[in-house]
Order: C-alpha cells, then sequence, then structure tokens
C-alpha cells in the first residue's frame, strides 16, 4: 500500500465472489481527497459491492482498500468513523420521527449533546426539512427519505462520503436538489464524494468517472477526457419491421442491436452514414443522431446500453414475482 | 471520554427499542389482553375444581387458589410472548437495512447485541411488570421488597429469552416462518413449565393417586421455563416446587448460555 498522501479512497486489486459469480474482478482505483467520484455501470455490474468493502461490511476475498488512510479489514473502527454512507435502500427507522434518526446516529457515533444538538439543527436545515423535524419518517415521500438520510450520513463530519444509487426513484426536481447539496458540502468542506449510479447526466459534472462492468473497471477519466477518446457520433434507427431490421443487420457489419428494436451504427464517416440513409430511408420509422455523450461512451466500450441491462434485469425481477419467488 | 462514546451508542440502541415498543400498539393490546384472558377466563373457571371442591364437597386442600398459583405463570408467559417475538424487530432490521446503519458506525458488534437485548429485555420486563397490577385481583399480596425482587428476576429472565430470540431470528429467512413459533414453541413450553397445573405430587396426598404419565413429568423437568416459573413463585407466593436455587440458577445460565450463542452468530453474519 503505497498510497499518495492526499488520496481519500484508495483500492488495490479487490477481488470479491458470491459463490461461483465474480462481483469483482481485480479492481484497482484512487479517489483524491475532495474529489467527486461517480462509478457508472448498468445494474449487476458490482458497484454495491465495492461500496460495501469501502464501507466495511464485506471483506475483499483478495486485495485491499483503505478510506482515509485506514485499511478496511485491519482497522475498520477507524475506517468507520471517517466515513458516511447512503445506501441503496432506506436504512432509516420509519418507525422514529427525522430527529430521533439523527439523534439516534449521533449517540451511536458518540457526539456529546451540545454538538449533536447544533449539527442535527444544521443537518435538517441544510436538506430542507426542518418543518417535519418531529414527524415520523413512516409518512415522509422518497425525496424526503433520501434527504434525511444524506442529513444523517453527514451529522458526525465524515470526511468521505458514499451514495449508492443516491436518485434511484426520485423526481427530476429532488434530484437536482440532492446534486446541489452535495455541490456545495464538497466546495466548503472538502468532503470526498463516491457516487454510483446509472443515470449517466448525473455524472457529467463529476471530476472523474469509472466506469464498471461485469466486474472490471473498463475505463477512468475525466467526463471530457472519456468521451474525447471513447465517445463517437451514433445514428440509432428504428426499422419498420423484423424484416427492415434484419436486412440491414446482414447487410451492415457494423451495425449493433440496442435493446429489442433499435439498431446503432458508428456515424464518423459521413459517407457511410449518408450511404446507409439512402440505402435504408423507406424502411426506418425513426433516425436519431446521438452526439458523444458519456452513454455513447459506454455503448462504444461494451456495445450496449446502459439502460438495456438494467431493464433487463427488472424484468427478470418481475417475472420472479409472478412465479412466486421460485427457482 | 472513549468509555463515554460506548455508552452513548449503547443507550441509543435500548432507547430505540423502548422508543419502537411504545409505538407498536399490536404488542402493547398483545401485553395487557393476554394476562386478562389467562387470569379472567382460565384462572377463575378452573379455581373451584383446583381447591379440590367437586359439586361442593372438598376431596383435597391445597395452601393456594388456583389463581395465586396460575398468576407467576402468567408473567413468565408474557414475558416469553414479547421476548421471543422480539426476533422479528431483529429479522425487521436485517431485511430493512436498518442494521447496515448500525454496522458502518464505528459501535464494537458486541455492544451493538448487547444493546438491542437489553432494549428488548426492558420491554419484555414491562410487559411481564403489567401483570402485578392485576396481583390484588388474584389474591396475592405483595410487599415493596418482592415486587424488586420479581422485576429483577424477570429481567434476567428476560435477557435469556431475547438472545434466544435473536438466535431463532438468524435460523428463520421470513416474517412468515415466524408466525409458526408462537404454536411450536412458546406454548409446548409454556403448558410443559408445571404452570397451569402443579407437578409435585408430594404437594397434597390425594394428587399422588393421580399421577401424571412418566413423559410428562419428564418434559415438564427438562424444560427451563419449570424452573423460572418456579422461581418467581418462590418470590411471589412463597412456594417452591424445587429447591429455591435452582431456579434463579438456570435463569442466570439461561441468559448466559443464549447471549453467548446469539453473540457468536452475530459476529458470523
Amino acid at each position: 500500500m503505497n498510497a499518495q498522501p492526499d488520496a481519500a479512497i484508495v483500492v488495490s486489486n479487490v477481488t470479491v465472489s458470491y459463490g461461483a459469480k465474480r462481483a469483482l474482478d481485480d479492481v484497482s482505483l484512487t479517489v483524491p481527497a475532495g474529489a467527486s467520484f461517480a462509478l457508472l455501470g448498468p445494474n449487476g455490474a458490482g458497484k454495491t459491492t465495492l461500496i460495501s468493502v469501502l464501507c466495511t461490511l464485506r471483506r475483499p476475498d483478495r486485495g485491499s482498500a483503505a478510506v482515509a488512510g485506514a485499511d478496511v479489514v485491519r482497522m475498520p473502527t477507524q475506517a468507520r468513523r471517517s466515513i458516511g454512507v447512503v445506501f441503496q435502500d432506506s436504512s432509516l427507522d420509519d418507525r422514529l420521527s427525522a430527529w430521533e434518526n439523527l439523534e439516534f446516529h449521533g449517540l451511536v457515533y458518540g457526539m456529546p449533546k451540545k454538538r449533536r444538538r447544533t449539527m442535527i439543527e444544521a443537518a435538517l436545515a441544510l436538506v430542507e426539512l426542518e418543518e417535519w423535524t418531529h414527524d415520523i419518517v413512516r409518512s415522509f415521500s422518497g425525496g424526503m427519505r433520501r434527504r434525511l438520510e444524506i442529513a444523517r450520513a453527514l451529522l458526525h463530519e465524515p470526511r468521505i462520503l458514499f451514495l449508492d444509487e443516491p436518485t434511484v426513484g426520485l423526481d427530476a426536481q429532488t434530484r437536482q436538489r440532492i446534486w446541489q447539496y452535495l455541490e456545495t458540502l464538497r466546495r466548503e468542506r472538502g468532503l470526498t464524494v463516491l457516487t454510483t449510479t446509472h443515470y449517466i447526466e448525473e455524472v457529467e459534472d463529476a471530476d472523474s468517472v469509472c466506469i464498471i462492468d461485469q466486474g472490471r473497471i473498463i475505463a477512468q477519466d475525466t467526463p471530457a477526457a472519456l468521451k474525447e477518446r471513447f465517445g463517437q457520433r451514433w445514428l440509432t434507427v428504428l426499422p419498420q419491421d423484423q424484416e427492415a431490421a434484419d436486412a440491414i443487420l446482414a447487410s451492415v457489419p457494423q451495425v449493433r442491436r440496442l435493446g429489442a428494436q433499435r439498431l446503432a451504427l458508428p456515424a464518423e464517416d459521413e459517407a457511410a452514414t449518408d450511404a446507409f440513409l439512402s440505402t435504408f430511408r423507406d424502411r426506418l420509422s425513426e433516425v436519431r443522431f446521438q452526439p458523444p455523450t458519456l452513454e455513447s461512451v459506454f455503448l462504444s466500450l461494451t456495445g450496449r446500453e446502459l439502460r438495456d441491462r438494467a431493464d433487463g434485469q427488472r424484468d427478470a425481477e418481475k417475472a420472479a414475482g409472478r412465479r412466486g419467488g421460485q427457482r | 471520554m472513549e468509555m463515554l462514546a460506548l455508552l452513548r451508542g449503547l443507550y441509543a440502541i435500548w432507547l430505540r427499542e423502548l422508543t419502537r415498543a411504545t409505538r407498536d400498539r399490536a404488542q402493547l393490546i398483545g401485553g395487557v389482553s393476554r394476562p386478562l384472558i389467562w387470569l379472567l377466563i382460565l384462572g377463575v373457571g378452573l379455581n373451584p375444581y383446583f381447591r379440590g371442591e367437586v359439586y361442593g364437597e372438598v376431596r383435597f386442600v391445597i395452601p393456594y387458589t388456583y389463581l395465586q398459583f396460575l398468576f407467576p405463570a402468567v408473567i413468565v408467559l408474557n414475558i416469553m410472548y414479547t421476548s421471543i417475538q422480539f426476533a422479528v424487530s431483529v429479522i425487521w432490521d436485517r431485511e430493512f437495512g436498518f442494521l447496515r446503519e448500525v454496522l458502518v458506525s464505528p459501535m464494537p458488534r458486541p455492544l451493538i447485541l448487547l444493546g438491542k437485548v437489553l432494549g428488548g429485555s426492558t420491554v419484555a420486563m414491562i410487559h411481564g411488570g403489567l401483570v402485578l397490577i392485576l396481583a390484588r385481583f388474584a389474591d396475592v399480596t405483595l410487599s415493596p421488597l418482592q415486587i424488586v425482587q420479581a422485576l429483577g428476576l424477570m429481567f434476567v429472565l428476560a435477557f435469556g429469552l431475547t438472545s434466544f430470540g435473536v438466535i431463532l431470528a438468524a435460523r428463520v429467512r421470513s416474517f412468515e416462518g415466524f408466525g409458526v413459533f408462537s404454536n411450536t414453541i412458546i406454548l409446548p413450553l409454556y403448558f410443559t413449565s408445571s404452570s397451569v397445573f402443579p407437578l409435585d405430587p408430594s404437594l397434597t396426598r390425594a394428587q399422588i393417586v393421580t399421577a401424571y404419565p412418566e413423559w410428562l413429568v419428564f418434559m415438564v423437568q427438562i424444560n427451563p421455563i419449570t424452573y423460572a416459573v418456579d422461581a418467581l413463585r418462590g418470590i411471589l407466593i412463597t412456594f417452591n416446587q424445587f429447591p429455591s436455587a435452582m431456579g434463579s440458577a438456570v435463569i442466570f445460565g439461561m441468559a448466559v448460555v443464549f447471549f453467548v450463542v446469539a453473540l457468536l452468530d452475530f459476529r458470523r453474519a
């Protein structure tokens, strides 16, 4: 472990398996202090597993990880003191009030009474929940719960904040608000923020983006550099019928399937694009050019769309639900 | 300072259990209605028969009424229900994610479990204590010292049984599986604890004749709850069927053994 002194998070060659399935495969990364770092990948890519390792809930099978200079396996208590975590699913006690949830957190982190009081008031003000201070959490909306969880994770003034899919299931307005709080904190307190997400648009502002797929890191850089290096313009089309789709797939080898119906074609070469459009113009019901975005970076690197997999998994879960949870 | 911080955490976990218990109406209603049903219906109903007065003819005489005899057992029943149902709270924390909030905190694992078990035992002790309000009705007169002794013993018993609930929770995957417990664990343990009928035939000469089958006597003797009920009877109505030290020994033994097993389970998880 020879980390740079100003590194907040250092992960070296971490491997984690669940039975035969390898959730993380030889992952290494470094996050400098005060950075906003985004882990981007489809569901099941291993993002949550990496967070579990970093917040000391899961020991890595191989490799090591350190947060704020403390090894998560050898010095778990010291590591836990310096981190705040917002989990993917709510971990609030919904029978307690907002205040009681925060008071619990303050006590468990050993904060003295006076400091608890001032910090709880400040935290509730930060996420604009003062009005609901003594309301039971059960009556809160999804967005309010999330905000309360962020307030709670920040209560003991951690140096590093982990957010696992913090904005899933929230409306656009709440999402934006949450990102604003975090940005403010990062600037004011020098907080290091590590976020996992599969919403591409949310990581455009991050200092550094790490794209992870099937337990492996496939690219890591600033959003601009990633787009520069891997991004290309894509032409996505919706063929009129299955026959048209088959014809396109048969005659243009670079074309990739996107989801059930759409097809995507690299659109860097104008002559080739023109030729394609003039040939199939009459058999397409929709044509769209995608500028280089992180979405297209992901597409170029994996040959899939981020959302594809996410939706596929949701369908699988629904099917399992219909079977009554039986395999 | 460090010590103080740990105590704060322990207090927080304990307090959360108490707060949750006061907000759980169903549990509270159960805690109040159960002793009422047992004492008002079963107790009152069987009271005349226990005295041996069958059809007005006195067959044998016992120094206690059935209500008095049943009273300490109903306290134990109330503690058993609340303690063992505590597993639901543990499963709840695990399934709904609250457990992770504590696990990523700097609190040491054993203290997390201790706080939780202390909280659960306090709630169970209070539920047991509620029954004491009915003492006058059951013709049991209590001195303040008796009440303090009884509450102390009830707390240790609740601590052991709550740890037992935690052990069960580690082995049960779902809430659905839990409903079975009251029928397969609580009631059989209760009925074979000499709670609703006296075991010792030497209690009266007449009862020697009506001996119990061998297997039932065996079940009663290996059941640790038997000794808990007996210890509480010793305090509340000064009646013991077994050596008086035995009850306390079994209650303390259960508390230690079950907590250690729960701790080992919790560490592994």
